[in-house]
């Protein structure tokens, strides 16, 4: 159910360190981190850990990470830091993030605004498929979907969780399922979990 | 064909926008063959065509006034769905020159557009006669308009219109005036690339249309504008069929039966132009809409049966996504008996210059 033939959705790899670039930040969501996930990224980046800076957002306090470390609550904290960053980003630094899809989007979204091309932003995802997904008749978003249908937190509405994807909103289409004939809601399935 | 307006026909509440015999000749019907399949089918936009409706640059016709003003009813609702991303100041400017100087060019009893003063002639007075506009300004001060130069012109012209900014061998969705769309969001699709906007489009992007179609776009050249057509069917001649608004629309396709398909039921034909703008490098992408009822369309012969014959051969998968499922088979029902199974000419045109009377 991940994927389907829409093609606005994105696709995320495994991150791997770019040599060349300047800064390297990583950003991981921390509460997603499967056993053995630090230590792959450690590896990951251990060529370029003196030029890399780590924020665990939402982390057991026990978590190792590589380069220099700063612990941080939420997303909110992460987004509002990276508006905050002083020297701002240049062409050659890059972003890395590791998390859900809503976590990633909710950052380079920010990241953008700050200055960052898409072609500075990587990505992987990781922990659950849920999803944010934006009302096309309120314009409203709703949180943390994981199934097909879901009543929209802005009018009440029952949406179907479209595939396609907007990386400005960092959200998925939601359209009124039952629009054609009132009342007639197909069943509600997890398909994001 | 002659300008005369109809300027009380309504596109929501009563419906009473219709097309007079001579809107109906010039239709811009888009199927030359019996059966419908994506292609490339861009052609150089020349000031000639199978019908008149290919053959101005940007076409006006009796609905002129109607539309404006259902364009502004739905600004009104939704200023939304006019949206300009802040570095396409110089693609707005562009585009106010484009269309001023084709329309007051191809229609100069309804528009005029004159230029002089100091600065290289940049004080410009645009007369727009049958709206009752009289505009001065100083070409590239947005503050001498009433607001942007975008959306002050696209007001006053039929058709949506989307500027696409063209970088990294890519073209970016970032501005738009979209009104009359066949169910698409400019909110959601705004900022995104030719792949991502196509995203939801079946078929397509496997035939590998998509990719054919940007590589043709990046190098569209100044002056050589091109053209193509896209359809969809709606309930109504109703031009708001966006999502925002469709839990008012929604309903209308479960209400089409035998009887009434042939009122109710209308194709929906996007005349599709795409421009290089000389200043910004952007790329002007008009979509001119124009509506017509099965009933009227039937009138054209060659028409009512070719569009039986495409209509019960279509891909389940555009069924789907064009949004038709729920009332093509009373449309099929309605059209059957016109389509005798004679062989069809090819190419688009009506291939009559009088219709019969009703």
């Amino acid at each position: 159910m991940m994927q389907s033939q829409i093609v606005s959705r994105p696709r995320y790899r495994e991150l791997a360190a770019e040599d060349t670039a300047g800064v390297h930040l990583l950003i991981v969501e921390g509460d997603t981190l499967a056993p053995g996930q630090m230590a792959a990224l450690a590896a990951a980046f251990a060529p370029v850990a003196a030029r890399l800076q780590t924020w665990l957002v939402s982390a057991p306090a026990t978590a190792l990470a590589p380069g220099k470390v700063c612990k941080l609550q939420t997303v909110e904290e992460a987004a509002a830091a990276i508006e905050a960053m002083p020297e701002g980003f240049g062409i050659a630094d890059r972003l890395y993030l590791q998390g859900t899809e809503p976590f990633m989007w909710s950052l380079a979204t920010v990241a953008g605004r700050a200055g960052l091309s898409p072609s500075q932003i990587r990505m992987q995802h990781a922990g659950s498929l849920k999803r944010r997904v934006w009302c096309t008749h309120c314009h409203q978003t709703t949180e943390n979907v994981t199934t097909n249908i879901v009543t929209c937190t802005g009018c009440g509405r029952e949406l179907l969780v479209r595939d396609h994807f907007s990386r400005r909103l960092g959200a998925f289409m939601g359209v009124m399922v039952d629009a054609e004939a009132p009342g007639e809601v197909p069943k509600r399935e997890e398909v994001f979990p | 064909m002659s300008l005369v307006f109809k300027p009380e026909e309504t596109f929501r509440g009563d419906y009473t926008y219709r097309n007079s015999d001579a809107a109906i000749l010039r239709f811009p019907f888009p199927f030359p063959e019996d059966r419908y399949m994506y292609s490339v089918n861009i052609e150089p936009h020349v000031r000639s065509g199978p019908t008149d409706a290919f053959c101005r640059p940007f076409d006006i016709d009796e609905h002129y006034i109607a539309e404006c003003r259902d364009r502004a009813l739905t600004l009104e609702q939704d200023p939304g769905r006019c949206q300009v991303l802040s570095h396409m100041m110089t693609a707005q400017w562009d585009t106010l020159e484009l269309l001023m100087e084709n329309m007051a060019a191809d229609y100069p009893e309804q528009f005029s557009l004159t230029k002089d003063g100091d600065v290289f002639g940049s004080r410009w007075t645009w007369i727009n006669r049958p709206l009752g506009i009289e505009q001065s300004f100083i070409f590239g001060d947005p503050d001498t308009l009433p607001c942007e130069p975008f959306e002050y012109i696209t007001r006053q012209a039929q058709g949506d219109f989307a500027i696409c900014d063209q970088r990294e061998d890519n073209l970016y969705l970032d501005a738009g005036m979209i009104t009359s769309q066949a169910d698409w969001s400019l909110e959601f699709n705004v900022g995104m690339n030719f792949m991502e906007w196509h995203g939801p489009v079946p078929l397509a992007h496997q035939a590998g249309v998509f990719e054919r179609a940007l590589k043709y776009l990046l190098m569209l050249r100044l002056g050589q504008p091109v053209r193509r057509l896209n359809w969809t069917m709606s309930i109504n001649p109703r031009l708001d069929t966006s999502p925002e608004s469709y839990p008012e629309w929604g309903p209308d396709r479960a209400s089409v039966t035998v009887e009434n398909a042939g009122g109710k039921v209308h194709l929906r034909v996007e005349l599709q132009t795409l421009w290089r703008l000389p200043r910004s490098n952007a790329i002007l992408f008009p979509i001119r809409c124009f509506l017509i009822s099965v009933e009227e369309l039937a009138r054209v012969p060659k028409w009512g049966k070719r569009l039986h014959r495409v209509l019960s051969s279509l891909p389940p998968e555009l069924v789907e996504y064009k949004g038709l499922t729920r009332y093509l088979p009373a449309t099929l029902a309605w059209l059957a008996p016109l389509d005798d199974g004679a062989e069809l000419a090819t190419g688009i045109g009506p291939d009559i210059t009088e219709l019969a009377p009703i």
